[in-house]
C-alpha cells in the first residue's frame, strides 16, 4: 500500500529538518555567545565594589556615583564631543568637495587624485598619525624646516592637530560613498534640470549636492561614531600635550594607569556603548528616511562635466596640496624615518641609511613574533572570519529560521561597541570563566575578539551580494530535492565567491591594521604589530616604530594591488 | 490514479487572505492554469504546493502522498515532494553549465551516473538543445533558457510539473512557440501540470481546464470552452474576453426565450438555458438585469436583415488593430463593444444581437 509512504513521510521529514535547523541554530547561538560575552562582565564589574575577581567583591551603586560626579569625567566627555564634532564636519567638507571636483568637474589629474584620496582608507590609523608626528611634529622635518627658513611654527600636539589628521583619515568614507552616489545617480535628473533653464554651477548647487545629502548623512553619523571611540590618534597627538578624550581616558584608566580603578572603568565603558547605540540607532532611522533620495538611472548618457575654466589649476594644486601633505608626505615620512639613523632636514638622509631598525624589528623575538602573529591572525583569522560571517548572512537572509531577526540584530550589535571596549568585556570574561582561561593569553583570544569586532562590517559585506542573488535559484534546488545546507554548499557559497573573496580580503586588511581590541587582550606570546608599535612608541623609539609601520603598509599595499589586479577584487562601494 | 487534490487551502499575510479557502482536482496528466489578475494568489497556491510556502490551512495530495494537511500539522519540505518547477525568471544556476544545472538535480534524485547521462542527452534532444550541454545559462537567449529550465524540471519524472508564468520574460513571437512547444512536451511526457499566467489567451490555447482566481477566492474551474461561454461569476465574465454589459429590466419568460427591455435599444430576446442556475425562471417581473455579448459576436447589418434585437446607433470611439478595428457605441444602457474588419461608415450604425450570442450576467 502506498499509504505508507505519506505515513513515513513526516518522520523522514522531521530528521532533515532537524540538521538544517541545528545548523541555523548553531550559528545564532554562537552568535550569541560572541555578541554577548563582552558585555556581561562590564555590565557586573560596574556594580561591584572591587575588581570581579576578587573573592571579598560586594555589590555597590558607588562606581556610578564616583565617575558621573567627577568634574574630569564630564570635561573629557564635552572635550570629545567637540573633537568628534569638528573632525566629522571637516572630513565631510574636504571628502564631498574632492568627490565633485573628481567626478563632475574637469579638473586635472582627477584619476590619479581618485586614487590617492582613497590610500588613509587602508591604512591604519596608527600608522598615519606616527607618520604626521614624524613630518609634522614638534621635531618633525617640515616643522623644522618651516621653522628656520619661514618662520613659521605650528603645534601637532593639539585639539587643532587631532582634527586635521583624524579628518584626513576619515575623509575617504565621505568620499567613497559620494563617488558611488554621484556615479549611480541618475545623469537625467541633471539634464532635466539644464534644460529647463538651469545653468551648470547652479545645477551642481542645486540638484547634484541634494542628491548626496543620504551619502553625506551616512558618512557623517559614521565618522562621529568611530571618531568617538577612536583611540590611536589622540593617543599619540593628544597624550604629549595631556590632552584626554573617551578613548585615551579608558586606556588610561585600564592599562596605562599605575593602578586600575576597575569600577570606574565599567562605568565609562557603559556611557560609551549607550552613546555609540544610541547614535547608531539614529543613523539606521536617518538612512531609513533618506532612502527616497536615491534614484538609480540608465548609465548610459554621462552628464558633462563642468568646466572650471580659470580655476582648474588653482583647484588642482589645492586638492594636490592636501593629498600631499596630509597623506603621501606622512606615509613617505615614516619609509625614511625606518631607514635612516638620523631624520633632518639640514642632513641628506641617504647618508645616514641604515637598516637597524628592520634588523631590531625582525631580529628581537617580541616584535618579530607580533610580524607573525599578525600575518597569522589576518590569514586564517580572516579566513574563519569571512565563513562564519557568510554563515550568518545566509541564515539571516535566506533561511526561514524562526530567530532570523535577531541573529541580524546580534550580527549588527557589535556596532554599538568600541574596540577598546570590546577588549575589556574579552579580557574579564576570560578572566572569568575557569574552563576558557587557557584561551586568553594565546592567539586564539585576539583572533575570536577581531572577529566579533568585525562581524557588522563583515556582515555587511556580504549581506547586498547575498540579496542580489534571485531567491529563484535556491528554491528551484529546494524544489529539485536539495537540502537548505546543500543548497548552501551547492549554489550560494559558489555563487557568493567573488563576495567572499573581497571579504576575504577586507578582513585581512583590518585584522592586519586593527589594535585598540587587542590592547588589553595582549601577552607575551600574542602581540600584534598595532601593540608592539603602540608599546615601543610608548619607549621613545621612533626608528623601530617606523619600521613595524612600514611593514605593515608594504603588507597591505601588496595584498591590495594583487587581490586587485589577479582576483578583480572590489573592496570598496 | 494519482490526481493533485487540494482541500480547503488558506494563506494569509497578516489581515490580508493571499489564497482563501481554494478546493481544486487535478486530474493525473491533464494541464490546467491557475489564471487570475496580478495580486490573486496564484504564485502563493502555487508556492503552497511546492511547499516553498506555509500555508495556514488546508490539504494537498497527490495520489495517497500527503504533502500538506494542516489538521495533522504535517507540511512537506520542498525538497521531500518530488516536484518539478520552473520558474519566472528560470533559475538556472548561473555557476553551472546546461549539463551540470540537469546532474545535479538527478543527483539529488540519486540518479547518476551512466543513466544520468541518459536521461540528460534524452531530454536535451526533446528540448532541442543537444548541442548545448556544455553552455552556461548566460550564454544561451531566453528562449533557449526557458527550456533548459522546462527540461530541468522534468528530467526527473516529477509527481507534478510547476510552472510560474515561464513566458513572461519572453517577446511576443517566441512566446507563441513556446506555448505550442509546452503544451506538446507535457502531452508527451504525460505530467500532470499547473501552469500559472494571467495571459487568458495563453491560458485558453493551453489548459485542459482553467482555475479563474480573484482576491484569493476561486471563481471558476472549468474547462476552457466552458469558461468562455458560460461564466459562472461576474468577475469571469468581465475578466476573461472583451464583454459588452447592458442594464436592462426583465420583461418575461416564454418558453425558452426571455425577453429583456433595454432604454434605447428596445426588447432584446435571448435564450433561457443560458442563464446561470436557471434561476430566470424565479425572477420577477421587471426585476433589474445585466445583458452581456462579447464584442465579437455583435453584427452590423448592412441592406436587409433581422428586425428582432436589432437597433441603430452612432459610433462614439474607434481603434485600429490590424487584424479588426474596435468600435465604441455608448447607449445610457453601457458601451457596446464590436469588431468589423474594416472602418464602419460615419453615421449610424445598425446593430444585430444574436439572441444565442446574449447571456444574462452572473450576479456576483
Ligand atoms: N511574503 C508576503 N508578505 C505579504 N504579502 C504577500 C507576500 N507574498 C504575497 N503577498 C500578497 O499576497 C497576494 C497574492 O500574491 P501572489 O504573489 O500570489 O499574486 P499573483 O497572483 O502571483 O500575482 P502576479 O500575477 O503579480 O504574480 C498579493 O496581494 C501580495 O501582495
Ligand atoms: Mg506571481
Amino acid at each position: 500500500m502506498t499509504t505508507t509512504a505519506s505515513e513515513l513521510a513526516p518522520a523522514r521529514v522531521r530528521l532533515t529538518l532537524s540538521w538544517d535547523r541545528l545548523l541555523q541554530w548553531g550559528v545564532f547561538l554562537l552568535t550569541g555567545l560572541l555578541v554577548l560575552f563582552p558585555v556581561w562582565p562590564i555590565l557586573y564589574q560596574s556594580v561591584l565594589d572591587r575588581p570581579l575577581y576578587d573573592p571579598d567583591r560586594s555589590f555597590t551603586l558607588a562606581n556610578f556615583s564616583r565617575v558621573l560626579s567627577d568634574p574630569v569625567f564630564w570635561q573629557v566627555t564635552g572635550r570629545t564631543m567637540l573633537f568628534s564634532g569638528l573632525t566629522t564636519l571637516l572630513a565631510l567638507a574636504v571628502g564631498t568637495l574632492m568627490a565633485v571636483l573628481i567626478v563632475r568637474t574637469d579638473m586635472p589629474g582627477r584619476g590619479l587624485f581618485s586614487s590617492l584620496i582613497a590610500i588613509p582608507y587602508f591604512v591604519s590609523p596608527l600608522v598615519l598619525a606616527f607618520g604626521w608626528t614624524v613630518v609634522f611634529g614638534p621635531q618633525g622635518v617640515l616643522t623644522v624646516l618651516a621653522r628656520s627658513r619661514l618662520g613659521l611654527d605650528w603645534n601637532l600636539y593639539s585639539m587643532g592637530g587631532m582634527i586635521v589628521v583624524a579628518a584626513l583619515y576619515y575623509m575617504p568614507f565621505t568620499f567613497l560613498a559620494c563617488v558611488a552616489s554621484l556615479r549611480l545617480a541618475d545623469p537625467q535628473i541633471e539634464h532635466a534640470a539644464r534644460i529647463a533653464g538651469c545653468g551648470p554651477v547652479r545645477t551642481l548647487v542645486s540638484i547634484t549636492l541634494p542628491l548626496l545629502r543620504p551619502a553625506i548623512i551616512y558618512s557623517a553619523l559614521l565618522i562621529f561614531v568611530s571618531s568617538i571611540e577612536l583611540l590611536s590618534i589622540p593617543l599619540v597627538l593628544g597624550t604629549p600635550a595631556r590632552i584626554s578624550l573617551l578613548a585615551t581616558y579608558v586606556y588610561q584608566l585600564g592599562v596605562a594607569g599605575i593602578t586600575i580603578d576597575y569600577g570606574a572603568l565599567a562605568v565609562v565603558a557603559i556611557v560609551l556603548v549607550l552613546l555609540i547605540t544610541g547614535l547608531v540607532l539614529l543613523q539606521g532611522r536617518l538612512v531609513g528616511l533618506e532612502r527616497r533620495f536615491v534614484t538609480v538611472g540608465a548609465k548610459a548618457v554621462r552628464p558633462q562635466r563642468l568646466r572650471l575654466g580659470v580655476l582648474r589649476w588653482p583647484l588642482a594644486a589645492l586638492v594636490g596640496m592636501i593629498t600631499i601633505l596630509g597623506i603621501i608626505a606622512p606615509l613617505l615620512g615614516i619609509f625614511v624615518q625606518a631607514s635612516t639613523a638620523l631624520l633632518s632636514p639640514f642632513i641628506n638622509p641617504l647618508s645616514v641609511l641604515t637598516l637597524k631598525n628592520f634588523a631590531i624589528v625582525f631580529e628581537q623575538p617580541a616584535y618579530r613574533e607580533s610580524i607573525v602573529n599578525s600575518l597569522l591572525v589576518a590569514t586564517l583569522g580572516g579566513a574563519v572570519g569571512i565563513f562564519f560571517m557568510a554563515l550568518v548572512a545566509l541564515t539571516t537572509y535566506r533561511s526561514d529560521f524562526r530567530w532570523r531577526d535577531g541573529l541580524r540584530f546580534l550580527a549588527l550589535y557589535p556596532r554599538a561597541f568600541p574596540a577598546l571596549i570590546m577588549g575589556i568585556g574579552f579580557l574579564w570574561t576570560y578572566l572569568l570563566i575557569p574552563g576558557i582561561g587557557g584561551v586568553r593569553n594565546t592567539l586564539i583570544a585576539i583572533t575570536i575578539a577581531f572577529i566579533v569586532t568585525s562581524l557588522p562590517m563583515g556582515f555587511g559585506t556580504v549581506s547586498p551580494s547575498v540579496l542580489q542573488i534571485s531567491p529563484e535559484l535556491d528554491r528551484a534546488a529546494r524544489v529539485a530535492g536539495s537540502s537548505w545546507f546543500g543548497t548552501l554548499r551547492h549554489i550560494l557559497l559558489p555563487m557568493l565567491r567573488p563576495a567572499l573573496l573581497s571579504g576575504y580580503v577586507l578582513l585581512f586588511i583590518t585584522f592586519l591594521k586593527e589594535y585598540s581590541v587587542a590592547l588589553f587582550l595582549f601577552a607575551p606570546g600574542s602581540r600584534v604589530i598595532g601593540t608592539t608599535m603602540i608599546e615601543l612608541w610608548r619607549q621613545g623609539n621612533p626608528g623601530p616604530v617606523s619600521a613595524l609601520a612600514a611593514v605593515q603598509i608594504v603588507v597591505i599595499a601588496v595584498v591590495v594591488v594583487i587581490s586587485r589586479r589577479f582576483f578583480g577584487v572590489k573592496l570598496h562601494e | 490514479m494519482s490526481n493533485l487534490v487540494i482541500q480547503h487551502l488558506t494563506r494569509a499575510f497578516g489581515a490580508a487572505r493571499a489564497v482563501d479557502d481554494l478546493s481544486l482536482t487535478v486530474p493525473s496528466g491533464k494541464f490546467i492554469s491557475l489564471l487570475g489578475p496580478s495580486g490573486c494568489g496564484k504564485s502563493t497556491t502555487l508556492n503552497c504546493i511546492a511547499g516553498l510556502e506555509h500555508p495556514d490551512c488546508g490539504r494537498i495530495q497527490v495520489g495517497d502522498f500527503v504533502m500538506v494537511d494542516t489538521a495533522r500539522n504535517l507540511v512537506l519540505a520542498p525538497e521531500h515532494r518530488g516536484l518539478g518547477m520552473v520558474f519566472q525568471t528560470y533559475a538556472l544556476w548561473p555557476h553551472m553549465t546546461v549539463h551540470d544545472n540537469l546532474a545535479f538535480v538527478l543527483k539529488l534524485r540519486k540518479v547518476t551516473g551512466a543513466e544520468a547521462e541518459r536521461r540528460i542527452s534524452a531530454i536535451l534532444e526533446l528540448v532541442g538543445l543537444g548541442e548545448f550541454a556544455k553552455r552556461y545559462p548566460f550564454q544561451l537567449s531566453g528562449g533557449q533558457q526557458q527550456r533548459v529550465a522546462l527540461a530541468r524540471a522534468v528530467v526527473t519524472e516529477p509527481r507534478l510539473l510547476l510552472l510560474d508564468e515561464p513566458l513572461s520574460n519572453l517577446d511576443a513571437k517566441v512566446r507563441q512557440q513556446a506555448r505550442t512547444w509546452i503544451r506538446a512536451m507535457q502531452q508527451r511526457v504525460g505530467i500532470t501540470t499547473i501552469y500559472v499566467t494571467h495571459d487568458q489567451a495563453e491560458a485558453l490555447a493551453m489548459s485542459d481546464m482553467i482555475a479563474v482566481m480573484a482576491n484569493g477566492r476561486l471563481h471558476q474551474y472549468a474547462t476552457p470552452a466552458e469558461i468562455y461561454e458560460y461564466p459562472a461569476t461576474r468577475f469571469v465574465a468581465e475578466f476573461i474576453g472583451a464583454t459588452s454589459f447592458l442594464e436592462g429590466r426583465l420583461v418575461e419568460r416564454q418558453g425558452e426565450w426571455v425577453r429583456v427591455w433595454v432604454p434605447e435599444i428596445g426588447e432584446l430576446k435571448l435564450r433561457a438555458d443560458r442563464q446561470p442556475g436557471g434561476k430566470v425562471r424565479e425572477w420577477a417581473h421587471d426585476r433589474p438585469v445585466t445583458v452581456a455579448i462579447r464584442s465579437e459576436r455583435v453584427q452590423v447589418v448592412r441592406g436587409d436583415g433581422p428586425c428582432d434585437n436589432t437597433f441603430e446607433a452612432p459610433v462614439t470611439g474607434s481603434a485600429y488593430e490590424g487584424a479588426r478595428w474596435i468600435h465604441h457605441v455608448k447607449t445610457p444602457a453601457g458601451t457596446l463593444h464590436l469588431e468589423t474588419l474594416d472602418a464602419a461608415p460615419a453615421g449610424k450604425l445598425r446593430l444585430y444581437l444574436p439572441p444565442e450570442a446574449l447571456f444574462l450576467a452572473p450576479e456576483c
